[in-house]
């Protein structure tokens, strides 16, 4: 697949897709396990105090983990029952995480809807305490807390708020299953986001290969002059923040910068319902929609699933493994962390669980480097990856941050081109490490 | 279900299909297969066996030499195979086969295995090799060329064997060796277009119409015709005859993106540029030579160009304007090797120095500075 002539951003690559395992399923509710592991860390920025202990009875929607800290978003559980645990479990990325174990009851409640004032009153400061009091965080992967990023520094207004809709990771579709389901809602979010950070325009970017998605939110924004859809080429990364901006508005975010520095601000289409219902009902952020699929998976579905269920459990929801599972993957293909077993639990931001079959494993010995530029012309941040690699192979941290490593995002498009089956991510996170340990010092 | 593990690597998850670097190597490999027919129709048998021996020797250099090294077998990636059919393109029909074989051997055992193996090789391994033979003692074996179709001439025929002759330390003449067993010496040998241009011959319209000093079939005016010329009627190394067929192939590998576009433009525009501005018979010398499989094939090497848009301009360009100057200024008569491998050592050079803005970037430097972070403690170097 090449350009398709609608906005995009320089660099990024055309993987196959694969959506349509699961793009045709409706959003149906994940069963509710019997013993949920919710993590008290599951954003970016510092950890939470649990706030309950062994034998506490929660009810769904309390709040079990919190701190003072600025940057943070404090968890809830996601259903009712009793604390069986607090303690270390190993999360979805091999850390050891303070975690709350629950043992669900077998009657669960509906979530007791809050009084709230109507959203037309909302000021920008009461916005901001609705998102932080539901534990709101980006729910695309990297979990940012959501009232830190709708607080940019004075001097930097924010005139436009992009809502990222490009799902631009393949197999991934619940965000397209969102945009098809809850138009309304994801349009009612972005209204409240403008309204926190006093911005104008409001843009939803949506990828072309989404064109049902694209009719249903036109129609949804057809009454609000100030929010318009931008269709975008499908390619990854499309969806990156800055890749999206540059695509959607012309503007480049400089090195090292936020978002705001260029007047925008990118939330995902996901955080944007959640902070509608914030809003609207008090619900805090305690499950959300992921994708479960990939052609190892027997029915591919997109589930409402609760924070802390584990995903052996979605797995079986969506009629098993297949026995040439050979990859377990929690997130999307190309960012996502491979699972040795399925025992990690569904946070706030996983957005799919993914089982490949060994026909889409291609995992080869790595090769030297050949030079052949291919991770070069498709960094979507112009960084030379295959540099960095050799500055980390030399020790070499000084060289590894000229060449771009702290810029890096991780979209992992280097080793998805590169014909020496480099893993460039890798090298890149101990460069992250060893320069930032340098800098602290 | 639980009782299995699964495979565990860092993202992304994904490759892909078919971008591997033995897949580049058969595209490259599908692109020089017109150039070599051709070779093979207009200088006959022999270019066959040129071929078979510089890539036999090639692959066994390999092999060899990473034994030795105490490195795995790469014959798989088929670089070795590239590198033997690129030196036999790169070699006239005329060279004896042992001499082949210690170009194939220079290239692939030491420009690329005591280089380090493919990727750290700084020159093309093809082109070091031909260079080496040329300025060494070996240098009147590869120094005879022959006009296309010379095969057609009395008493011999397509299978004719042919190679060039020593005669008192002095590049003789190209001799036949007939299946009756009998030598002998013919009139086919033949100048270049360039050697032409440089004795000035190709000026003079007194020489006799009929054989044209031998360089081609079609002619005007005692010159090599232009469509001649870009057909491949003419004298030279094996593969670099043809420049249609070269063009043909060229545009392939940069339709598959095998190859960077902005390379051949520059080479070939950095020395138009040249005999544009001295006059100096521009189409001709554009026609002339390796200029076209030098732009499309050996400029365009992933491991010796540079990596960056800027770095790879800079680089194509100076390829062209220095293949003008050599055969303009110097004594010799063909600069496209050579010209290519002094770039080949400015490579690194390019890619550490000529900064590349990073996404964001609004000021634009042009050379790079590495930033100063604090030295690691012997102990954290470790960790």
């Amino acid at each position: 697949m090449s350009n398709q002539g609608y906005k995009t951003f320089k660099g990024g690559i055309h993987p196959p897709y694969n959506k349509e395992l699961a793009s045709g399923k409706a959003i149906t509710p994940a069963p509710i396990p019997s013993e949920l592991v919710i993590p008290l860390n599951q954003h970016i920025g510092a950890p939470n105090n649990p706030l309950v202990s062994p034998g506490d009875r929660v009810k769904v929607g309390q709040k079990i983990g919190e701190t003072d800290a600025f940057v943070s978003a404090p968890v809830h559980s996601s259903v009712a029952g009793t604390v069986k645990a607090v303690e270390d479990i190993k999360n979805f990325t091999g850390a050891m995480v303070k975690s709350v174990i629950i043992t669900a009851d077998s009657d669960q409640p509906p979530f007791e809807a809050k009084e709230m004032k109507p959203l037309a009153d909302l000021s920008a400061d009461e916005i901001k305490q609705i998102a932080k009091e539901a534990g709101l965080t980006g729910m695309g992967g990297a979990a940012f807390p959501t009232h830190v990023k709708l607080s940019p520094p004075k001097d930097k207004p924010v005139d436009s708020v992009l809502i990222n809709a490009c799902e631009c990771e393949p197999f991934l579709t619940c965000d397209h299953r969102l945009m098809l389901e809850r138009p309304v809602d994801l349009v009612e979010g972005l209204k409240l986001l403008m309204r926190a950070v006093d911005a104008e325009k409001g843009v939803i970017g949506i990828e072309a290969n989404k064109m049902d998605a694209v009719e249903k939110v036109r129609s949804a924004v057809s009454a609000e002059p100030s929010i318009e859809v931008e269709i975008l080429d499908v390619k990854y990364p499309e969806g990156s923040e800055k890749q999206l901006i540059a695509a959607v508005t012309g503007r480049k975010v400089p090195p090292g910068k936020l978002p705001s520095e260029v007047g925008c601000l990118v939330q995902n289409v996901g955080t944007a319902i959640a902070l509608y219902e914030a809003a609207s009902t008090g619900k805090p952020l305690y499950e959300r929609v992921l994708t479960v699929t990939g052609h190892a998976i027997k029915n591919p579905s997109n589930f409402l699933v609760k924070v802390g269920t584990p995903i052996s459990v979605l797995i079986e929801a969506a009629g098993g493994l297949a026995d040439n599972a050979t990859k377990l993957i929690m997130g999307g293909p190309m960012t996502g962390w491979a699972q040795e077993e399925p025992t990690a639990n569904v946070v706030k931001g996983t957005s799919g669980i993914l089982a490949l079959p060994p026909d889409l494993v291609d995992v080869r010995e790595e090769h030297g480097c050949v030079r052949c530029t291919k991770c070069v012309e498709a960094c979507p941040m112009y960084l030379m990856p295959n540099y960095i690699v050799d500055a980390v192979q030399k020790e070499d941290w000084a060289k590894a941050e000229l060449w771009g490593a702290i810029d890096c995002f991780e979209c992992g498009v280097c080793s998805y081109t590169c014909p020496a089956y480099i893993p460039h991510v890798s090298y890149v996170r101990k460069a992250k490490a060893q320069i930032a340990a340098l800098k602290k010092r | 279900m639980a009782n299995n593990k699964f495979m565990t690597t860092v993202s992304p998850h994904l490759h892909e299909k078919g971008q591997t670097i033995d897949r580049a190597m058969k595209d490259v490999l599908l692109a020089l297969a017109p150039a070599g027919v051709w070779a093979i129709i207009v200088f006959g048998f022999q270019a066959i066996l040129v071929m078979a021996v510089s890539i036999i020797t090639a692959m066994l250099s390999e092999v060899v030499v990473r034994k030795i090294l105490g490195r795995k077998s790469s014959l798989s990636d088929l670089s070795a195979v590239l590198t033997g059919l690129f030196l036999a393109f790169l070699l006239p029909v005329t060279t004896p086969l042992w001499v082949v074989a210690i170009g194939a051997f220079l290239a692939v055992g030491v420009a690329k295995e005591l280089f380090g193996g493919l990727g750290k090789n700084i020159f093309n391994p093809a082109l070091f090799g031909r260079v080496a033979l040329m300025i060494s003692p070996l240098w009147l074996y590869i120094a005879k060329f022959v006009k296309p179709f010379w095969y057609t001439a009395n008493g011999v025929n397509w299978f004719t064997p042919i190679t060039t002759s020593i005669n008192n330390g002095v590049a003789g003449r190209v001799v036949f060796k007939t299946l009756a067993g009998t030598t002998k010496v013919n009139v086919v040998t033949s100048a270049t277009p360039l050697s032409l241009l440089k004795s000035g011959r190709m000026l003079a319209n007194t020489v006799s119409g009929a054989t044209p000093v031998g360089a081609t079939w079609i002619t005007s005016s005692g010159r090599p015709s232009f469509w001649s010329m870009a057909l491949g009627l003419k004298a030279g190394s094996m593969g670099e005859v043809s420049v249609l067929l070269l063009l043909l192939g060229g545009l392939y590998l940069i339709y598959r993106r095998t190859i960077d576009w902005r390379i051949p433009v520059g080479v070939l525009c950095g020395a138009l540029f040249i005999f544009l501005i001295t006059w100096n018979h521009p189409v001709y010398q554009m026609l002339s030579g390796g200029i076209w499989l030098g732009a499309f094939f050996m400029a365009t090497d992933w491991v010796t160009s540079p990596m960056t848009k800027r770095g790879k301009w800079i680089y194509a360009v100076g390829i062209g304007v220095f293949i003008g100057l050599i055969r303009l200024v110097s004594p010799l008569p063909e600069g496209v090797a050579i010209a290519i491998l002094i770039w080949n050592a400015l490579t690194l050079v390019l890619d550490r120095y000529v900064a590349e803005p990073k996404f964001g970037e609004i000021k634009k430097p042009w050379f790079n500075r590495v930033p100063v972070l604090p030295k690691p403690k012997p102990a954290a170097q470790k960790a």
